[in-house]
């Protein structure tokens, strides 16, 4: 296994080297606001995910047919997740050692393919049928699926995500 | 004055108890995140309303009305995970700045959400005043959350 990751361990080690990412890993302020800011932009991402989630578990905002929600949530969700991926890949690219041998950050980052996954197989499966349920304050099973996966996929990615600091495995 | 209380916290048996794991106060952080998540998403699909963006289909109060239980939870979900981590660290926090900012915007914040805000989510249409308190809201919001993260980085 150590063997088979080495290529990538290789590039991670390749970036750490590279004179902007020793020279954010060195600043004292730089990291701890890059955190401020990924957090922030979190809250924007995840939490707009949420609104939309409730709505497909057929427990929140059910005033608003769902497709009306999608449509006008999708560019700040789009805003939150873009803010959150320039942060993070920066936090990432400033220290990657760190987060090479951390067992969070690939949970993490696993998990965020998992609720990729859930997201696309949503659009291209259940969203198909929507104007079948869009109103109803009863949502088929797909949808209900969908949301409850990806509350409980985004709740992990937060979750792990706050651990990273916490290199409880390591050697 | 409060240096006493804050101190003798810090000796309580569930205060102690918390500390004597070391996962039970990281996870705790962590699912305080999770409501942070949940009660950010509710204040800011209605802050977002108020501004005129969002979901602009629907009237102010009514996504304020849709909205409300879910900020309730939220709310409630970030104290019951946020006195612990007081509680455990308390003398820290005591003498942290961004811990006691955190505070006072967090008073003023609940303060013009049950004024200023809660008079303003009555309306139908973003007008120029609900566009100012929801700048306002946001930013109070977005305030007590860098001031949170910044107890921990830099205390």
């Amino acid at each position: 296994m150590a063997e088979m990751m080495m290529p990538l361990r290789n590039v991670f080690q390749w970036v750490s080297e590279f004179p902007t990412s020793i020279a954010i890993r060195e600043s004292l302020f730089f990291s701890p606001y890059l955190t401020v800011a990924h957090v922030i932009s979190m809250c924007l991402f995840a939490g707009l995910i949420v609104m939309m989630d409730l709505r497909l578990l057929g427990v929140g905002n059910m005033s608003t047919p769902f497709s009306e929600l999608q449509k006008r949530l999708f560019p700040w969700q789009m805003l939150g997740m873009g803010m959150s991926s320039v942060t993070g890949l920066t936090l990432a690219y400033s220290d990657p050692m760190r987060f090479y041998v951390n067992i969070f950050f690939w949970t993490k980052m696993l998990v965020m393919v998992l609720a990729g996954i859930n997201a696309w197989a949503f659009h291209y499966i259940t969203y198909n049928s929507v104007v079948s349920w869009d109103s109803r304050a009863t949502t088929p099973f797909g949808a209900k699926l969908s949301g409850a996966l990806g509350m409980l996929l985004w709740a992990i990615v937060i979750v792990s995500g706050r651990l990273i600091p916490y290199n409880w495995f390591q050697n | 004055m409060l240096q006493g209380f804050f101190e003798a916290m810090g000796q309580w048996p569930i205060s102690q108890a918390i500390g004597s794991s070391i996962w039970i106060y990281p996870l705790i952080q962590a699912i305080h995140l999770v409501f942070l998540a949940l009660f950010a998403g509710g204040m800011m699909i209605v802050d977002l309303r108020l501004l005129g963006y969002g979901m602009r289909s629907k009237t102010v109060s009514q996504v304020a009305s849709d909205a409300r239980p879910w900020v309730i939870i939220g709310f409630l979900g970030l104290v019951a995970t946020g006195v612990p981590q007081l509680m455990q660290n308390s003398t820290r926090e005591y003498f942290s700045e961004f811990f006691w900012y955190k505070m006072y915007l967090i008073a003023f914040g609940l303060i013009f959400l049950f004024t200023v805000r809660r008079k303003m989510t009555q309306g139908a249409e973003a007008t120029t005043a609900s566009k100012v308190v929801g700048l306002i809201s946001m930013a109070i919001w977005t305030g007590v959350t860098i001031n949170a993260r910044l107890i921990g980085l830099f205390t």
